[in-house]
């Protein structure tokens, strides 16, 4: 596993596919939490926003990087198609890991905000509730589903928007609802673990579904 | 044993692409599937080596250790050729150290032009396939598989090529490729399956014309330079097998077809540097002169 995640990263970068959800990623954060002040869930809630469309760009920008040729010969070599997916999904989240900690810090950098240990640790829950919608969201989305990728583009567009917009839609928007009405973290957590469960579900639900559709298709 | 077993293809509700297949691979031979284009001979060797499921029938027996060349390996990877080989060793299990170094015997081997340290995508089509090879080659595989690996080789690659197929059935593994060219398939495989729209006959073994006399001729690079293409067997006729070492071929050929195949050779720019007549009909006694060797003996 960690010989595919050490490939995988290898490939983003010489390709260079991370930075334009990188930019994105930088650019929401600058404008949604500078200069931000009061309580934090709010702006933890920006944060996680912006998490989670980079990590749906970036999920599927680097689950459909290699060609279906190299892809066979890293299925060939790691004996299974399910273990090079789970790798892919593993770097995926590893990268966003870096960005969470960059979207836990930035907004106490650059705002003047009063920190509470359940402030971070309510950041992190969020920042991982979105990092793993986005991912659940990225997979079919990714070459490996839909090779035309307009047409995967307008659908990811629109679960993204779906997510983030739909009134009470759990896991995104309800969890925003929640940051955005609320200055007691601590009153969140249990609510937002819960959220945290079921965005794992659907990103386990999600990867099952793409090794399913991707296996028949071959 | 590999083994494929009453295994039919077809993408969703499109047409069959391989219809109840049998065939099997022992281990420590070559195997050989030809046909046109087109034919389902790319699609068997997916199912063979487990990235394609068959739609129904069964492949039983695939080993640990698989090694896979392409049909067509176009990497728009920008990293070096041993960093992506090192790269794919430690996929297979290899430690980095030892993944790096196979990765430069490798590339010794099938004499990588360009230099190691260059980007895959810059390489042409020829080194990329000696890369497709080499990965595949990482971890001795127990069931090598190749999809038309000449395709792109030069004539220098194409015996290391050969002498590869051999080495990993000499140690217990199956070798399975894939050509279009019977020619290739008859002179290098011990048994060959034909593929022709979407069903498998394997062929009968060819009768052995022993009682037919043979003749032995080696073959070389001419001196001037150049690379002669592969002379077309089959058109020449007689012709009952073709070993590589390095820039030799050895083709042992009916005495009677002797003329025919010099003929072609040197018309392809091969150089003749001599002319044997066959050990067992010198055993057997028969009248024929020792040895006729001409060497530099190319035209054109």
């Amino acid at each position: 596993m960690i010989a595919l995640i050490r490939y995988s990263f290898a490939t983003v970068l010489h390709t260079q596919r991370y930075l334009a959800p990188l930019l994105l990623f930088t650019g929401l954060m600058g404008v949604l939490t500078a200069n931000g002040s009061g309580p934090l869930p709010p702006a933890y809630a920006s944060s996680a926003g912006a998490l989670f469309v980079a990590s749906t760009w970036l999920t599927t920008a680097l689950i459909g990087i290699d060609s279906p040729v190299q892809r066979a010969i890293v299925v060939v070599g790691s004996g299974r198609a399910a273990k090079v997916l789970a790798g892919s999904i593993a770097t995926v989240l590893i990268s966003c890991l870096f960005l969470m900690v960059f979207g836990l810090l930035f907004p106490l950098w650059v705002g003047s905000y009063h920190v509470r240990p359940a402030d971070l640790l309510l950041g992190v829950i969020a920042q991982l509730t979105c990092t793993l919608t986005g991912i659940a969201i990225g997979l079919p989305c990714s070459r490996l589903v839909l090779r035309r990728q307009g047409v995967a583009l307008l659908l990811a567009l629109a679960l993204v928007m779906g997510f983030l917009f739909t009134h009470g839609v759990p896991p995104v928007n309800r969890l925003f609802r929640l940051m955005a009405t609320s200055t007691d973290s601590t009153a969140l957590l249990a609510r937002s673990t819960g959220m945290l469960a079921v965005a794992t579900a659907l990103c386990l639900a999600s990867a099952c579904a793409t090794h399913y559709l991707t296996s028949r298709r071959e | 044993m590999p083994r494929l077993e009453a295994v039919s293809k077809r993408y969703g509700r499109g047409e069959w692409v391989v219809r109840d297949v049998h065939a099997e691979i022992p281990a420590g031979e070559v195997v050989a599937f030809t046909g046109g284009n087109g034919s389902g001979k790319s699609t068997l060797l997916r199912m063979l080596v487990g990235i394609s499921r068959p739609t129904s029938g069964v492949v039983s027996g695939r080993p640990r250790q698989v090694g896979y060349v392409p049909d067509r390996f176009a990497p728009d990877e920008r990293m070096s050729a041993v960093a992506y080989l090192t790269h794919m060793g430690r996929i297979r299990g290899l430690g980095t150290r030892v993944a790096a170094t196979r990765a430069h015997q490798l590339l010794d081997r099938l004499a990588l032009v360009g230099g190691k340290e260059a980007r895959l995508h810059t390489l042409s089509k020829g080194n990329a396939q000696k890369v497709a090879l080499a990965q595949a080659l990482l971890v001795e595989p127990e069931l090598l598989v190749l999809d038309e690996p000449w395709s792109g080789l030069d004539a220098s690659a194409h015996g290391t090529l050969t002498e590869i197929m051999s080495e990993v059935a000499r140690a217990g593994g199956s070798v399975v490729f894939t050509d279009h060219r019977e020619s290739i398939t008859r002179v290098l495989s011990s048994r060959t399956y034909t593929v022709r729209k979407g069903t498998v006959a394997l062929r009968p073994p060819q009768a052995q014309p022993a009682h037919r006399p043979a003749a032995e001729v080696v073959l070389t690079l001419p001196e001037h330079g150049g690379t002669p293409g592969e002379p077309d067997w089959d058109a020449i006729g007689g012709v009952r097998s073709v070993a590589r070492s390095d820039a030799r071929l050895v083709v042992t050929v009916d005495r009677d077809s002797v003329d025919a195949l010099l003929l072609a050779v040197l018309r392809g720019g091969w150089s003749v540097l001599t002319v044997t007549r066959d050990e067992r009909d010198r055993e057997a006694g028969q009248p024929v002169e020792d040895t006729a060797a001409v060497p530099g003996g190319s035209f054109r």
